[in-house]
C-alpha cells in the first residue's frame, strides 16, 4: 500500500516538475505559475522516494509522522517564499537575522527536516529499516545464490507473487 | 583589494602548513598500503571502514573545494538563489540511507558487490545494464577528474607559486601514489584527516564572519541597505531556477557514486543507525564557511570596507588574507588542496573499479588479478585525467558541468527507484540511462558550442533527469509482465526487508 502509494506520488511529482520545465518554453518564457508545480512536486518527490525506501511489508509504520511533517515543512516553505510579499528593503524586520522569507526558506528548509528525519530515523531503525536477523537472511539467501552458481544452475528466479509480506517469512522484531 | 587564488597566495606559515598536509598523506598512504592486499580491500577496504571514519570520509568527500572557493563566490554573486544547492542536505542524507543504504550494504553481505554497475546488474540479472551505467559513470568521472585535476592545480600553484602545469602533475603524482598504493582505504583515511580539519576551520572562519560582519543581523543590515535582491528568497535568479538547484542537488544526490559507493565500505550494517545524523551534522559544520563567508563577504562590500571583488572566486581567498589569522588561512588553502585530491581519488577509484571489473562483465568476460589490474588502471586514468586538465580552461569547465547531472539521471532512476521497485525492469533500467546519457551529452554540448540553449529557468541537468524518470516508469510499464521474473531470490530479499 506504501510503495503504490509512493510511485503514484513520484510520478505525479515528476510529471508536475516536467509541467514546471515545459512552460518555460511557452512563448513570453515560464508563465507565474510555473514555481509552483515545481514547488509542490519537489516535496512531494522526495516524500516518496523516502516513503519508498522505509516502506517494509507495504507499511512505514511510525515513520508517516516525520514523511507528513517533511512534505509540509518543504511544500509548506517554498509555498510561503512564492506567497508573502517581499519585504526585503532597508530597515526590513529580521527573524533571527534574516528578512522573513529568507528566514522560512534558510531555517524551515534548511534546518527543520534536520531535527526530525535522522532521529526517526535511528529511533525506528531495528523495527523498520534493518535488524541482526535480516542480515542473517539475507547472508544464507546469498550463500544460496553462491551455491547453485558454483553448481552450475544459479537458481531461478522467484516467481511473481502477490505481496513482499506473503513471500518473505517474518522474523521477530521486523515488521513485514 | 581582492585577491584571487590565481593571484598567488605564497606566505611561509602557508607553504609551511601545506607542506605539513603532504606529509601526513604520505604517511597515510604508507600505512594503507601495508593493508591493501586484495581487489576488495582496494575498491571498498575490505567492507571493513568504521561508523565515524565512513561519516567523515563521506562529508569530506560531499564538499570538494567547490564548498570553500566556488560556492561562496556564487553566492556573492547570485544571492541567496545559491544556497539552493546546498539546502537540501537537510533531506538527502537522511534520504540516501532509507533508499540506499541498506540495500546497497546488504547486497554487499549477499553477494560481495564492489562497485555501484555491479548492483544494477545484480538487480536486473543485466550485463548490458551494467556495463551501460558504467560507461555513464566513466563519462561523468573524466569531466569531474578534469576539473578536480586542474582545480588542484590552481591551488597548488596559489600556494607555491610553481605554475599551473607543474601544479597540476605535483597534485595528481601525490594523489596517485596514494590511491595506487593504498586504494581506497588511503582515500578514506586521508579524508578522515582532511574532512576534520576542514570543520574546524569552517567552524572559525564562519566566527570571524560572525565577528567582523556584526552578527547575522549587522550582516543582512548592511546588505538590506545597498541589495534588497540579494537577500530574496531566490536571490538574483528566478524561482523556477532556485528549486531547479534544489531538485537537481536533492533527489540527483542519490545518484552520486562518490556518496553511494561508500555504503558498500561500512564494517557493521547496524551501524547505518547513526549514519545520517552524523553526516548531516557534519555537513552543516562544513557548509557554514559556504553560506558565511558569501553572505560576509557581499555585507564588508556593501558598507566599503572592501573593494568589489575582480572575481566571485575571490571571496575566499580575500576575507582569509584580510580578516583572519594567516595559520586559519593557512589551513583553509590546504584544505581545498586536499579537498580535490581526495575527489580525484575518490572518482579514480571507482572509475579504475568500471574499467576492471564492471566493463568486462558486461562483455561476458571473468575480470581476473583486479588487484593488479585496478592500481594500473588508475595510474592510467590519473595520467589521462591531468592531461585532459591541460586543455584550455572552458573545455576543462564543460566537462565539469554535467558531471552532476549525468550521474543523477542515469542512475537516480535504474538504482535508487529500482532497488526499491520490484515492478521496474532491465528494459526500464537501459532505457532511462540511455535517455539520461543522450539527453545530457547532445544538450551539453549544443550549449557548450552555443547553439542552442534552454530557457531560463530550465537546467539540462534538471529536465534530463525528470526525463529520463518518466522514461524509467513508462517501459517499465509496457514490459511489466517480465518485471517479477527478472529478480534473483537473494536479491528479492534484499528490496523487501
Amino acid at each position: 500500500m506504501a510503495k503504490r502509494f509512493a510511485l503514484a506520488l513520484l510520478l505525479a511529482a515528476a510529471l508536475a516538475i516536467a509541467a514546471a520545465y515545459a512552460s518555460a518554453f511557452l512563448p513570453g518564457g515560464a508563465p507565474a505559475w510555473a514555481p509552483w508545480p515545481m514547488a509542490l512536486g519537489i516535496p512531494a518527490a522526495l516524500v516518496a522516494v523516502m516513503v519508498l525506501g522505509a516502506s517494509r511489508g507495504g507499511r512505514v509504520g511510525r515513520l508517516a509522522i516525520p514523511f507528513a511533517f517533511s512534505g509540509l515543512v518543504l511544500g509548506g516553505g517554498f509555498a510561503l517564499a512564492l506567497a508573502l510579499p517581499a519585504t526585503e528593503a532597508p530597515g526590513a524586520a529580521l527573524y533571527l537575522g534574516l528578512p522573513l522569507r529568507a528566514a522560512v526558506v534558510l531555517y524551515g528548509i534548511g534546518l527543520f527536516p534536520i531535527v526530525v528525519l535522522p532521529i526517526a530515523y535511528a529511533l525506528t531503525f531495528s523495527e523498520q529499516t534493518l535488524n541482526a536477523e535480516d542480515i542473517e537472511r539475507v547472508r544464507l539467501a546469498g550463500l544460496e545464490w553462491a551455491r547453485g552458481r558454483d553448481a552450475g544452475a544459479p537458481p531461478r528466479p522467484a516467481a511473481p507473487r502477490p505481496s513482499t509480506a506473503e513471500a518473505i517469512p517474518a522474523v521477530p522484531g521486523a515488521r513485514t | 583589494m581582492s585577491q584571487t587564488l590565481s593571484g598567488g597566495v605564497q606566505h611561509p606559515a602557508i607553504i609551511a602548513v601545506a607542506i605539513g598536509y603532504f606529509v601526513v598523506v604520505a604517511a597515510i598512504s604508507v600505512w594503507a598500503t601495508r593493508r591493501t592486499k586484495t581487489a576488495k580491500d582496494f575498491f571498498v577496504a575490505g567492507h571493513g571502514i568504521g561508523l565515524v571514519a565512513l561519516t567523515v570520509a563521506s562529508v569530506s568527500t560531499s564538499v570538494s573545494g567547490f564548498a570553500f572557493i566556488g560556492g561562496p563566490g556564487l553566492i556573492y554573486t547570485i544571492g541567496l538563489g545559491a544556497m539552493y544547492i546546498v539546502l537540501p542536505a537537510s533531506v538527502t542524507n537522511v534520504m540516501g540511507a532509507w533508499v540506499l543504504a541498506k540495500r546497497m550494504r546488504l547486497l554487499g553481505e549477499a553477494r560481495g558487490l564492489m562497485t555501484i554497475p555491479d548492483a544494477i546488474g545484480a538487480r536486473y540479472r543485466s550485463p548490458a545494464a551494467q556495463g551501460l551505467s558504467g560507461v555513464a559513470i566513466l563519462i561523468g568521472i573524466l569531466g569531474y577528474m578534469a576539473t578536480n585535476a586542474l582545480a588542484m592545480g590552481v591551488v597548488i600553484d596559489a600556494i607555491f607559486g610553481v605554475g599551473l602545469g607543474w601544479g597540476i602533475w605535483m597534485g595528481m603524482g601525490v594523489t596517485l601514489a596514494y590511491s595506487v598504493a593504498g586504494g581506497i582505504l588511503a582515500g578514506i583515511y586521508v579524508d578522515v584527516f582532511q574532512g576534520t580539519l576542514m570543520a574546524a576551520a569552517s567552524v572559525l572562519v564562519f566566527l570571524a564572519v560572525l565577528k567582523v560582519g556584526g552578527g547575522l543581523t549587522g550582516i543582512s543590515t548592511s546588505i538590506l541597505d545597498h541589495d534588497p535582491a540579494f537577500l530574496s528568497p531566490w536571490g538574483k535568479i528566478t524561482p523556477l531556477a532556485a528549486l531547479s538547484f534544489f531538485f537537481v542537488f536533492g533527489m540527483g544526490s542519490l545518484g552520486q557514486p562518490q556518496g553511494v559507493h561508500k555504503y558498500y565500505m561500512l564494517k557493521d550494517p547496524l551501524q547505518l543507525r547513526w549514519y545520517p545524523l552524523l553526516k548531516t551534522l557534519g555537513l552543516i559544520l562544513v557548509l557554514l564557511l559556504y553560506f558565511g563567508v558569501g553572505v560576509g563577504v557581499k555585507s564588508l562590500v556593501a558598507r566599503g570596507a572592501l573593494a568589489p571583488l575582480s572575481a566571485p572566486d575571490a571571496a575566499t581567498p580575500t576575507f582569509l588574507l584580510r580578516f583572519t589569522p594567516v595559520l586559519l588561512a593557512a589551513l583553509v588553502f590546504s584544505g581545498v588542496a586536499a579537498a580535490t585530491m581526495s575527489a580525484v581519488n575518490s572518482f579514480i577509484n571507482i572509475a579504475a573499479a568500471v574499467v576492471t571489473h564492471d566493463l568486462p562483465i558486461a562483455l561476458g568476460r571473468k575480470p581476473k588479478n583486479e588487484l593488479a589490474w585496478g592500481r594500473i588502471s588508475t595510474a592510467v586514468l590519473a595520467v589521462a585525467a591531468a592531461g585532459l586538465a591541460q586543455l584550455s580552461g572552458s573545455m576543462v569547465a564543460f566537462l565539469g558541468i554535467f558531471g552532476w547531472g549525468l550521474f543523477a539521471c542515469t542512475l537516480v532512476p535504474a538504482l535508487a527507484i529500482g532497488l526499491n521497485w520490484e515492478g521496474a525492469t532491465k528494459e526500464g533500467a537501459i532505457a532511462s540511462i540511455a535517455t539520461g546519457l543522450a539527453v545530457t551529452l547532445s544538450f551539453e554540448t549544443l550549449n557548450y558550442f552555443k547553439l542552442y540553449s534552454f530557457p531560463t529557468g530550465v537546467t539540462v541537468s534538471g529536465l534530463s533527469l525528470v526525463l529520463s524518470i518518466l522514461v524509467f516508469f513508462g517501459v517499465s510499464w509496457l514490459t511489466r509482465a517480465r518485471a517479477q521474473a527478472g529478480i534473483d531470490p537473494d536479491v528479492r530479499l534484499v528490496m523487501s526487508v
